[in-house]
C-alpha cells in the first residue's frame, strides 16, 4: 500500500511539472528567431564546427556551417538546405547523414536539430533534383517540407 | 554458455526501452530490452524505412524459459511536423520456446504479437507499448507499459541528450500488477543508455540502443 501512494504521489508530481516545462519550451520559441545566433555560438566549441548560421523568420534556416561544408564550399559545391519534418533527435541525424553520406552527389552534410535544416553541399559539377532529396528523405524515414538552393540556402537571397 | 548469456541477460533487470524500432533503410540496430518479468535482444535490420526484421532472444525470470523467436515490426504511421514526431508500430514474432533454470518442459512454439506508439518533441516525451505472449504450456502473458518524459535541455546534434522518465507498466498475472520505474536516458548519436530503478519491485534497470 506504501508502495502505491508512493506510485501515485510520483506521478501526480510528474503531471504539474510536465505543463510548466511545456510553457517553459514555448517560452523559449518565442525567442528562439532573436536568439537562434547565440544558442549557436556556444557550439562553436565543439570540434566539429568551425561555425553556425542562424536562421531568420522571413527566408527559414540557412546553410549550416560545419568544416566539411566550409571545404565543399571552397571547392565550388552547390549549398542546399532542405527544412526536414519529423527530426527531433540524434537519431533522427543518424539516419539523415547515413542515407544522404551514401551519395556520391553529396560532398558534406550536417543535420542541425536546433533549425531542423538538412544543409547539403554537392560535388564540384554535381546536381541533384528536389525530388531526388525528397526521395531520401523518405528512404530515413522523414519528409523534406522546403528546399533551397544557391543564395537562398547561404541565407544571401535580396 | 547459452545458460550464462541467458543469465547475463537476466541480470539487466526492469523495462521496456521505446527506442525507434524500425531504423533508415539498410540501417541495423541492437535493442536490450529489460523488465521485471523478461530481458531480450533484438538484432533488427530496416530493408525499407516502414519495417524492420532480425532475431531475438527473450529470457522469461519468472516462467524460466527462453524464446528464441525472429520478430518483423511495421512502423505503420508516422506523424511530422516541424517540432514533433509521433509514431504507431505493430510487431509481433514466432520461435521456440525452451525451458532455463532446471525447467524440463519440452521445447514448444511459441509467438507474440503487440502495438507501440510513441510522440516526441525535442523536450518532451509520450509512449505506450501492449504486447501478448503465448508459449504453450510454459504460460499466456500479457503486458502494457506508458511512459512520460522531458529533456531538461534541448541537445544539438551530437551533443549528449538527457531526459528524465517515468513509466508505469501493468501486468495482470504478476502479483504486483502495477509498478513505476524512474528513469534516466541518456541519448549521443547512435548510442542511448538508459538506467533507473522501479519503486514498486526493487529493481534497478539498464537499458541499450545501438544503432549503425
Amino acid at each position: 500500500m506504501n508502495l502505491l501512494i508512493k506510485n501515485i504521489a510520483m506521478i501526480t508530481a510528474l503531471c504539474f511539472c510536465l505543463p510548466a516545462t511545456a510553457q517553459e519550451h514555448h517560452a523559449h520559441d518565442d525567442h528562439a528567431t532573436h536568439d537562434m545566433h547565440d544558442q549557436h555560438d556556444h557550439e562553436e566549441a565543439n570540434s566539429s564546427h568551425t561555425s553556425h548560421s542562424g536562421h531568420t523568420a522571413s527566408d527559414g534556416p540557412i546553410l549550416t556551417r560545419t568544416k566539411d561544408i566550409e571545404s565543399a564550399l571552397a571547392d565550388g559545391g552547390e549549398p542546399i538546405v532542405a527544412d526536414v519534418l519529423g527530426v527531433v533527435c540524434d537519431f533522427c541525424a543518424l539516419a539523415m547523414n547515413k542515407i544522404f553520406s551514401k551519395r556520391e552527389e553529396v560532398a558534406a552534410i550536417y543535420v542541425d536539430l536546433d533549425t531542423k535544416a538538412l544543409s547539403l553541399v554537392l560535388a564540384p559539377g554535381a546536381s541533384m533534383s528536389d525530388q531526388t532529396i525528397a526521395d531520401l528523405a523518405v528512404q530515413a524515414g522523414y519528409r523534406i517540407a522546403e528546399v533551397r538552393r544557391g543564395d537562398a540556402a547561404l541565407g544571401s537571397a535580396s | 554458455m547459452r545458460a550464462a548469456f541467458l543469465l547475463t541477460l537476466g541480470c539487466l533487470t526492469s523495462i521496456v526501452t521505446v527506442a525507434r524500432p524500425v531504423s533508415y533503410t539498410g540501417g541495423w540496430t541492437v535493442i536490450e530490452e529489460s523488465d521485471r518479468q523478461s530481458s531480450s535482444v533484438l538484432t533488427h535490420y530496416t530493408p525499407a524505412h516502414q519495417w524492420s526484421v532480425g532475431p531475438r532472444v527473450e529470457l522469461n525470470r519468472d516462467d524460466d524459459f527462453a524464446l528464441y523467436s525472429v520478430q518483423p515490426t511495421w512502423l505503420a504511421k508516422r506523424w511530422f511536423g516541424a517540432d514533433y514526431q509521433g509514431n504507431l508500430y505493430f510487431f509481433g514474432g514466432a520461435g521456440i520456446a525452451s525451458g532455463t533454470n532446471g525447467n524440463l518442459l519440452d521445447d514448444r512454439f511459441a509467438a507474440y504479437g503487440g502495438v507501440m506508439a510513441d510522440w516526441e518533441t525535442r523536450s518532451l516525451f509520450a509512449s505506450y507499448r501492449a504486447r501478448y505472449l503465448g508459449a504453450s504450456h510454459f504460460g499466456e502473458q500479457f503486458m502494457q507499459a506508458a511512459r512520460i518524459g522531458f529533456a531538461p535541455y534541448e541537445g544539438d546534434t551530437g551533443d549528449l541528450h538527457t531526459w528524465l522518465m517515468l513509466e508505469i507498466d501493468h501486468r495482470p498475472s504478476d502479483p504486483n500488477s502495477v509498478a513505476a520505474t524512474p528513469l534516466v536516458r541518456f541519448f549521443m548519436g547512435p548510442l542511448l543508455v538508459e538506467a533507473g530503478y522501479n519503486l514498486t519491485v526493487n529493481q534497478p534497470l539498464f537499458n541499450f540502443t545501438y544503432r549503425f
